[in-house]
């Protein structure tokens, strides 16, 4: 029962940081067809300016957070206009916009080795060390804070893509650009506010990520990985697809870490995304264009 | 006639340097319905894009309401008032007939009057209604052309552009789709339709332009067509 309870304390922890950043990707994949390879590196950066303005500018951490969110969403915008902005009426667009953001996330990691060193930092945005009791499963206070926050975000963005003109716009333009486009919808800022949202909820999820751990410059690369397997899992595009998918493959390495050996939680989700792909090769779910003629 | 809404003058498009117009000329009268009719691959889609400002044209000139308005972007066309009800419906498929009827009156102006506006083409359009919360990918080919139509004129232009209402529907379905047309026309709304054939508006457009190979070979009334059969022998093979 004890193991039960532990796979569902540290798998829901896990879904709920793997869904902030998989969300954030799945949604710039969906509205313009862009598989930013900075997202974990944007993630990382998030963490990082909690570090920036708490230790460096000596802000309270109620102020430090919220700052480095807006500093995650003007990063989403420079990467929008250093990138995507020149590329997207060129051939190859998705191609050439995936390399561009390899280079940019390892100049990014690059600045930020340079600029902390390699050693870990721990992540001042932590409630770590305070924990409950359940059923003699230790459960902090962190992780309720990370389920809490994980939840409203999701739910605001649910809240913000369906009943908000600017969220219609945003689904209008992923599921046909040129309709969206004559609609009156100016479907470059749909992209650039896009990106910035995606860059909070990565950078959200980097600090949450980051307090459970520590803080390192190439933390973003294994995160960045789980969120591209979570959204191939779900269907490329699907965002509520991709909530579920996190979610699911933050239970199954659990489980795995805990009752087989917390080495085997990666491989045991390769393997388990191998077989969902044999089956429904356009993800659980995702959907082959279903028309009725 | 009353005065020019669109003129078209001197248009030159096409794709990757490969013309598909060719020196088209013509104008819109305010309150007119004006029909370009021609085979499939003549470019009549590609007018379309390009008045909408969906496509740039490589020379030549558009004005709309008396403004130069060559080129301009789509999003900034619509917000002049000039709406395209495009080929093949483009639809939003994972959103709900309501939604997509929302977005049709994405910009503040037309917005601030969806509710009343909504409520005219649910009369019109009562299938809509029947199925607003549906989403649009499980609607039939009638009921998304309807759609297609209703979240055009919730835009509010002034102009419609409509490409081939009737292309791939049942000859009932099209009869529906005719008469709104036809109600639409008599609401004095400004039209500019291009069909493959003349069959349906023969009757119903002021002037009518038949497009061959990206230019305009012949024109005249539908009357004039009709008297001239061996015009449409030639161009549209009887």
């Amino acid at each position: 029962m004890n193991f039960f309870l532990q796979i569902i304390v540290s798998g829901l922890t896990l879904g709920a940081m793997y869904s902030l950043s998989a969300v954030g990707l799945s949604l710039v994949w969906g509205s313009f067809n862009m598989l930013n390879m900075a997202h974990g590196a944007i993630m990382t950066l998030g963490a990082y300016f909690v570090i920036i303005w708490f230790d460096s500018m000596g802000m309270t951490l109620w102020l430090a957070a919220p700052f480095a969110l807006i500093c995650a969403a003007i990063a989403g915008v420079i990467l929008y206009f250093i990138s995507a902005h020149w590329m997207l009426t060129k051939r190859a667009f998705d191609t050439n916009i995936m390399i561009a953001t390899i280079g940019i996330s390892i100049a990014l990691q690059t600045g930020l080795l340079k600029a902390f060193g390699g050693e870990p930092y721990a992540q001042p945005l932590s409630l770590r060390s305070y924990s409950f009791m359940v059923n003699d499963v230790p459960v902090s206070y962190q992780r309720l804070v990370i389920w809490a926050t994980a939840l409203i975000l999701m739910v605001g963005v649910g809240i913000f893509l369906s009943r908000t003109n600017f969220g219609r716009a945003v689904r209008a333009t992923a599921q046909n650009r040129d309709a969206a486009q004559l609609m009156g919808v100016r479907v470059r800022r749909v992209y650039v506010a896009v990106l910035a949202l995606a860059s909070v909820l990565a950078a959200v999820s980097g600090i949450m990520l980051s307090s459970m751990k520590e803080l390192m410059p190439l933390m973003g690369g294994e995160p960045l990985l789980k969120a591209f397997i979570v959204i191939i899992l779900a269907g490329l595009g699907n965002v509520t697809g991709a909530l579920y998918a996190a979610i699911l493959v933050g239970l199954l390495e659990a489980a795995v870490q805990v009752l087989v050996g917390a080495q085997y939680g990666f491989p045991a989700i390769l393997i388990f995304v191998i077989l969902v792909l044999i089956w429904k090769p356009a993800g659980l779910f995702g959907r082959r264009t279903v028309a009725r003629q | 006639m009353a005065e020019n809404l669109l003129t078209v003058e001197g248009l030159f498009a096409g794709y990757d340097g490969q013309p598909v117009l060719r020196d088209l000329t013509f104008d819109v009268p305010k309150g007119a319905l004006i029909a370009l009719i021609g085979p499939n691959g003549h470019g009549k889609t590609t007018l379309m894009r390009c008045i909408a400002g969906l496509l740039k044209p490589t020379t030549g000139k558009v004005e709309f309401s008396g403004k130069k308005v060559t080129g301009l972007p789509a999003e900034e066309m619509v917000s002049r008032g000039v709406v395209l009800i495009p080929q093949g419906d483009m639809l939003f498929p994972d959103m709900s007939v309501v939604d997509n009827l929302r977005m049709g009156a994405f910009l503040p102006a037309a917005r601030a009057k969806f509710s009343e506006n909504v409520e005219e083409i649910y009369g019109m359009l009562p299938r809509l209604k029947e199925r607003s919360s549906q989403m649009a990918r499980t609607l039939s080919g009638g009921e998304r052309r309807m759609l297609a139509i209703g979240r055009g004129l919730l835009s509010g232009g002034e102009i419609l552009l409509l490409d081939e209402p009737s292309l791939g529907l049942a000859p009932i379905v099209i009869d529906q789709i005719y008469e709104i047309i036809e109600n639409l026309r008599k609401q004095g709304r400004t039209i500019l339709l291009v069909e493959e054939s003349p069959n349906r508006i023969i009757d119903l457009a002021d002037h009518i332009h038949l497009l061959d190979t990206g230019s305009i070979v012949w024109d005249g009334t539908g009357q004039e067509l009709q008297a001239q059969p061996q015009i449409l022998e030639t161009y549209l093979g009887g």
